[in-house]
């Protein structure tokens, strides 16, 4: 018997010279007998009993996308969605830190009776502890009542729809019509945000939306907004329309941000990224009645557990360089006023000061810690504070003891809005994109972008002669 | 330490330092500018004999933009290199020059590729963004693009890309002169050289790729048809203008009409996916399950008027309008 070896390199220059004979089309062929094949193993095993929910479906799909119900339908679940987050959150929040803080005082005042030398209490239970405790009591209560209300309304098949009827908008800007789901994500929190782009499958779209996404304020920016938009901007209404005053001022800055999304997505698409690839499809898929469960499972352990679990591990050691920098004296002053001191001119220059600007570089990991920080350096304490608990008092300790203006508090909100994405965040952009460039980039935008906003506003005012 | 000791040390690291020194960025940029200067030479000639012409040291010197002095130092550099021969006034490419050439080519006509399917940059535009890249590849990194990108065998232009073996296939042209049936056929090929009939080719508003009948022939004229516009050209003129026989698909989609015209509910049945659909797109349209012989049909509009929602093999599916122009149907 003769055997006939073939080597691998035939077959491989067969196939090469049998690759020239194949018409264009024969891919579309391929996937075309594909699909007869399946669609005929289905005829087999796939009864088909109603047609009476697909029509059900279609009456919904013309209410929510029509012209006159669908944006109304969409702003008002919107707006339930951020209504339950901040004003439940608020209950849970105190709720927590009541218990943790409890813990941190009882951990206090344990290592102070067993002896500890006073530095060691110090770094432990009002550096780390303390940073983690604000984080989890701060960040928890509002990721845990919005992502279940996000992902209900996505395991609904609501979602695409949101996505279908803005489509048009981000279409102008060169983005994708679900980044304006990934934005809705980015009030729950940005790193989750940025996680969410994976339902963007065109990499050019995506990478804008995960780039952009920062410019949405999350839950831990919020309560900044709030306390600045009662304290400053609602202070200078009759009492009355506090309330409403200090929405409006909050809902404004919110438009400016998504101004900013839109600005920097279309900037982005004509620039660093013209040649990165693109498409658009998006699926309709029908609605579901939500399965409790796994919404329960989604929303908590894959969003809210592993945002949560990332912050912490920034949290500590934030906690920790924090309370050093308020604990290191040197004369008179400590580390943290000396730090603030010499960023003040920069600060003074961009309508902010020193202190706002350490509060920032030291509270990266998270945004929640900025304000306790501030209030810290500002009261002159050795650890993170809440502050005056009124606003009178508020206003008197940073426009009074502080020379605060209406400028400071404008911009302020503004570069709270704009500035870089916290740590956790970072970390999640260089991980959904696998490269420190793009991790990069979205630091520098953003920063770029706040230092600009306010250094405008500020030399405006300046020379408007308003403060 | 004093200002005038620290400064010029500084200086000269910067300017000597080994990988990153002002000077050897200086000469990789000098040597990546010789480079591109021989490659873009290459091509000339490359493109001068698939013509049927030499090149010349003039046509170079015209198509490079370089004065005579740095031409005849070109030529005489790549002639000791090898690439060409000099035959009194007329250039010839050597083997190794037209294997050098052809890679250029290909190198061109792939990125171009990439750019026009994945990256969906506008036709317009890929040419130039080519030129700049054909110059940085290697063989390897080529062979994976093509590979990628699942071997094409056509640039978007239409001009065939050649294979890894360094072969240029033939384009299939001829003069829309020797044709003698009424087609549809399509241009493929629009001569550049003499200048006069091209201008008056584009002039008319004929281009690459448009798909045309010849409804008159007459020794004074010849007059094509897209459908729409009717196109008078000399004769003379018009044997510049190469065509070639349309593909079955295409003369499928002469009768066909866009996705994106159909009125709400109507339903059709998919003829084909457009050409101009590549890569990416054309990938997530087919897992999509738009393939050719699906019914597929609008159902749901958009406040913005764009995109629409089709219903295609019991899924709704949303496709912006310049996407659903590329689908070619038949209302049934």
């Amino acid at each position: 018997m003769q055997h006939t070896t073939i080597q691998p390199n035939d077959i491989l220059a067969k196939a090469e010279t049998l690759r020239e004979t194949l018409s264009t089309s024969f891919r579309d062929e391929m996937v075309k007998s594909l699909y007869s094949e399946a669609e005929k193993i289905a005829k087999r095993a796939v009864k088909t009993v109603q047609e009476k929910k697909y029509d059900l479906d279609q009456k919904i799909d013309r209410l929510v996308t029509s012209p006159i119900t669908g944006l109304p339908i969409m702003l008002i679940l919107l707006g339930i969605v951020i209504w339950l987050t901040v004003s439940g959150a608020n209950v849970a929040s105190e709720a927590i830190a009541n218990v943790l803080f409890g813990i941190g005082d009882g951990g206090r005042a344990l290592f102070n009776q067993i002896g500890m030398p006073w530095w060691i209490t110090g770094f432990l239970w009002d550096g780390v502890y303390l940073g983690l405790a604000w984080v989890v009591s701060v960040m928890l209560p509002p990721m845990a009542i919005f992502f279940p209300a996000f992902t209900f309304l996505e395991d609904l098949g609501y979602l695409p729809r949101v996505a279908f009827n803005l489509d048009w908008l981000f279409k102008k800007a060169g983005a994708h019509g679900k980044q304006s789901l990934t934005m809705a994500m980015g009030f729950g929190c940005n790193a989750a945000g940025v996680v969410a782009t994976r339902v963007i499958d065109s990499p050019r779209e995506r990478l804008i939306a995960i780039l952009t996404n920062n410019f949405v304020p999350c839950n831990g920016r919020f309560p900044t907004l709030i306390m600045l938009a009662t304290v400053f901007v609602a202070a200078a209404f009759p009492p009355a329309l506090t309330s409403f005053v200090a929405a409006g001022a909050v809902v404004g800055v919110v438009l400016i941000g998504v101004a900013f999304t839109f600005l920097m997505s279309w900037l982005l698409s004509r620039t660093v990224l013209k040649g990165e690839a693109s498409a658009f499809t998006l699926e309709l898929p029908p609605y579901r009645r939500p399965n409790v469960t796994r919404i329960l499972y989604t929303s908590l352990i894959d969003r809210t557990i592993f945002v949560l679990w990332r912050a912490m591990q920034t949290a500590a050691p934030a906690g920790a360089i924090i309370w050093i920098l308020a604990n290191i004296h040197l004369g008179d002053s400590n580390l943290a006023r000396m730090i603030a001191d010499w960023l003040n001119p920069f600060g003074l220059l961009l309508g902010l000061d020193g202190v706002i600007l350490l509060a920032y570089i030291i509270a990266i990991p998270a945004n929640e810690i900025v304000v306790p920080t501030m209030m810290m350096v500002y009261m002159g304490a050795g650890m993170m504070v809440d502050g005056p608990g009124t606003s009178a008092g508020i206003y008197d300790l940073l426009v009074n003891g502080h020379g605060w203006t209406m400028l400071t508090a404008v911009n302020l909100m503004l570069f709270a809005l704009l500035h870089n994405p916290c740590a956790t965040t970072i970390i999640t952009i260089y991980k959904e994109t696998k490269s420190y460039k793009w991790a990069a980039v979205s630091v520098l935008i953003t920063l770029g972008t706040a230092f600009l906003v306010t250094l405008l506003t500020a030399s405006f005012a300046h020379f408007m002669g308003w403060v | 330490m004093n200002f005038w000791i620290w400064f010029p040390i500084l200086l000269l690291a910067a300017t000597f330092l080994p990988r990153y020194g002002l000077l050897t960025l200086y000469k990789d940029w000098r040597s990546a500018k010789e480079r591109e200067q021989l490659e873009d030479a290459l091509k000339h000639l490359l493109d001068r004999e698939g013509q049927g012409r030499h090149a010349s040291p003039e046509s170079l010197a015209g198509t490079l933009n370089l004065p005579r002095a740095k031409i005849t130092r070109l030529i005489a550099d790549m002639e000791s290199q090898g690439l060409l021969e000099t035959h009194g006034s007329q250039l010839h490419l050597t083997a190794e020059g037209t294997r050098w050439a052809m890679h250029v080519v290909r190198a061109h006509r792939l990125w171009e590729r990439y750019l026009a399917d994945e990256a969906r940059m506008p036709l317009n535009k890929i040419h130039d963004a080519a030129q700049k890249r054909e110059h940085s590849f290697t063989e390897a990194q080529l062979n994976d693009l093509d590979a990628a990108l699942g071997h094409p065998t056509h640039d978007p232009h239409g001009d065939p890309i050649p294979t890894r073996e360094g072969k240029m296939p033939s384009a299939e042209s001829q003069p829309i002169t020797a044709r003698q049936d009424e087609g549809p056929v399509r241009i493929v090929h629009i001569e550049d050289e003499p200048a006069i009939a091209y201008e008056q080719i584009l002039a008319a508003g004929l281009r690459l790729g448009q798909v045309i009948r010849i409804i008159e022939r007459t020794p004074g004229r010849i007059v094509l048809s897209d459908g729409e516009t009717e196109y008078r050209l000399a004769p003379a003129v018009a044997a510049n203008v190469g065509v070639a026989t349309l593909p079955e698909s295409e003369i499928a989609k002469t009768n066909a009409v866009p996705l994106a015209d159909l009125s709400q509910d109507q339903r059709a049945e998919i003829v084909m996916l457009d050409d101009s659909v590549q890569g990416f797109t054309r990938r997530r349209f087919l897992d999509l399950g738009l393939t050719p012989g699906a019914t597929i049909h609008p159902e749901l509009g958009n406040f913005f008027g764009d995109p629409r929602a089709y219903r295609v093999r019991g899924t709704l599916i949303a496709l912006r309008k310049d996407q659903a122009a590329r689908i070619w149907v038949r209302p049934v």
